[in-house]
């Protein structure tokens, strides 16, 4: 199981990469490996706030259909628009080419709160 | 729960496994439901379905006990073919959808879903065999040449046959039958020589597939799925699947409850719909005309060869038409959509 040490991760299985004020956010190898095959994204809008917990996105795969949650207050500042083509990058690539979206946040350290490498690579083995 | 003979084999190909029918089943391997898919549409693929029940019904009554206890005619076909057909409750319900296979004069091998075995045993008696082999579905462009290499006898048995043929040294039955819309054939094996075939399938170049596969390919071949568009309070007539019922050939279980609603008419009728875009409709959306509730889903799925969203529904009788536009509401969000003949994707084979 793929888990990069320079990221931040929920217990939802999703990925934060915070570089400044903005943070990228994806979902795990394990969320992806557990959805199987993506067909659909639904991706937020441009300029949308969001409070920690709120829903962002919804990754849909043959199977399932997953929520996903920011962990973190913010504006939506980018999306991945290749993924409206080509929804299968967040298999192949889910922490390079299959980001979900990026949000300018408030407050860089409020990732500082989330699950380091080591944390959530305890999460999931067990 | 139960396990396949090929459950070593689907683990250690690192299958994802998922509970079934009160069995334990690959979903998908290595590389995914779509893939699968894909193979299965350009190649050729093996799913293991021994989930499905093998009830064995012998003798000089075994022929006359299915007429009356299922919908087709086994006239219309003899021994060494193969039949579907329905089981249908006293109301006429379809209890479950079957193929028969007609293996010899006295011997018929009824092959019912996995959830409702214990069902159609009660229904016609006969032995359940289904512990005593494992089944292999070979299916695709290149199944039969992919066989080929190593059993000429299973490679050619036609479309909708059945015969015995020996495999390693054991006698296995093999049919000219699938559920993808691809040509193809069934191997039941039994349990001795189950793994040696499927590794011999596998050495042939043909790649493993799992229920996740199955379903995406049987729902764009336009194919109905037990507890989905079939089941209580569904008929035949319901479900366009009128075909499957022989009025003539003399009484059989449903019948009379049948003609009763053959009579009255029918209130609603499955259609398939195609969905714009690549959301997944899925079962049990409500589908919407001008601002009203026309219909429900009860399939629907992502279609990998379409790119777009394809659903079955039951739907009222003003908008069967194909090219009816309708929107089908995946929890909260409207696809458009319009009503299409099915299959989806055409079939290859007759």
């Amino acid at each position: 199981m793929n888990i990069p040490s320079d990221l931040r991760y929920t217990k939802d299985h999703e990925w934060v990469k915070v570089s400044g004020r903005t943070a990228r956010i994806g979902i795990t190898d394990y969320a992806q490996d557990a959805l199987g095959d993506v067909v659909f994204v639904e991706l937020p809008q441009i300029n949308a706030s969001f409070s920690p917990g709120e829903s962002i996105s919804e990754v849909e795969s043959t199977k399932s259909v997953s929520e996903i949650y920011t962990p973190l207050a913010g504006t939506v500042s980018a999306v991945n628009t290749a993924l409206e083509e080509t929804p299968e990058l967040i298999n192949s690539d889910p922490y390079g080419d299959g980001w979900l979206c990026e949000l300018e946040i408030g407050d860089a350290s409020s990732a500082d709160s989330l699950l380091d490498a080591a944390a959530y690579r305890a999460l999931v083995e067990n | 729960m139960r396990t396949s003979p090929l459950d070593a084999r689907h683990r250690s190909l690192g299958a994802k496994m998922v509970p079934f029918g009160g069995w334990d089943m690959p979903l998908s391997y290595g590389n995914g439901t779509v893939s699968e898919h894909l193979n299965c549409r350009s190649d050729a693929v093996v799913f293991d379905v021994s989930h499905l029940g093998t009830v064995r019904v012998e003798g000089g009554q075994a022929k006359e006990l299915l007429q009356q206890a299922l919908t087709n005619d086994l006239d219309k076909i003899a021994p060494g073919r193969a039949q579907y057909t329905h089981l249908l409750d006293t109301d006429a319900s379809v209890l479950d959808d079957i193929i028969v296979w007609w293996i010899d004069e006295q011997t018929f091998d009824v092959m019912p879903n996995a959830s409702n075995t214990s069902r159609v045993i009660e229904a016609i008696s006969g032995q359940d065999t289904t512990e005593s082999r494992a089944i292999l579905a070979v299916q695709g462009p290149r199944a039969r040449e992919r066989v080929r290499t190593f059993s000429d006898k299973a490679a050619d048995v036609p479309r909708f046959e059945v015969q015995r043929v020996e495999m390693f040294g054991t006698q296995c039955v093999v049919a000219g039958t699938g559920y993808t819309g691809e040509d193809g054939i069934e191997i039941a094996a039994p349990l001795n020589v189950a793994e040696r075939i499927f590794d011999a399938l596998l050495g042939a170049g043909i790649t493993p597939a799992g229920l996740g596969a199955r379903d995406t390919l049987r729902l764009e071949a336009g194919l109905p799925l037990h507890g989905h568009e079939l089941g209580p309070g569904i008929t035949p007539l319901h479900a366009g699947l009128g075909w499957v019922v022989a009025w003539n050939k003399g009484d059989f279980r449903g019948r009379e409850a049948l003609a009763k609603i053959r009579d009255a008419g029918l209130d609603r009728k499955l259609v398939g719909i195609s969905t714009s875009g690549r959301r997944p409709p899925r079962e049990g959306c409500s589908v919407v005309s001008h601002g009203n509730q026309i219909g429900t889903t009860t399939s629907g799925n992502f279609s990998p060869i379409l790119n777009h969203g394809i659903a079955f529904a039951f739907v009222d009788l003003a908008h069967v038409e194909p090219g009816t536009e309708v929107s089908v509401d995946v929890r909260g969000t409207e696809l458009p959509g319009h009503v299409v003949k099915t299959p989806f994707v055409k079939k290859r084979i007759g």
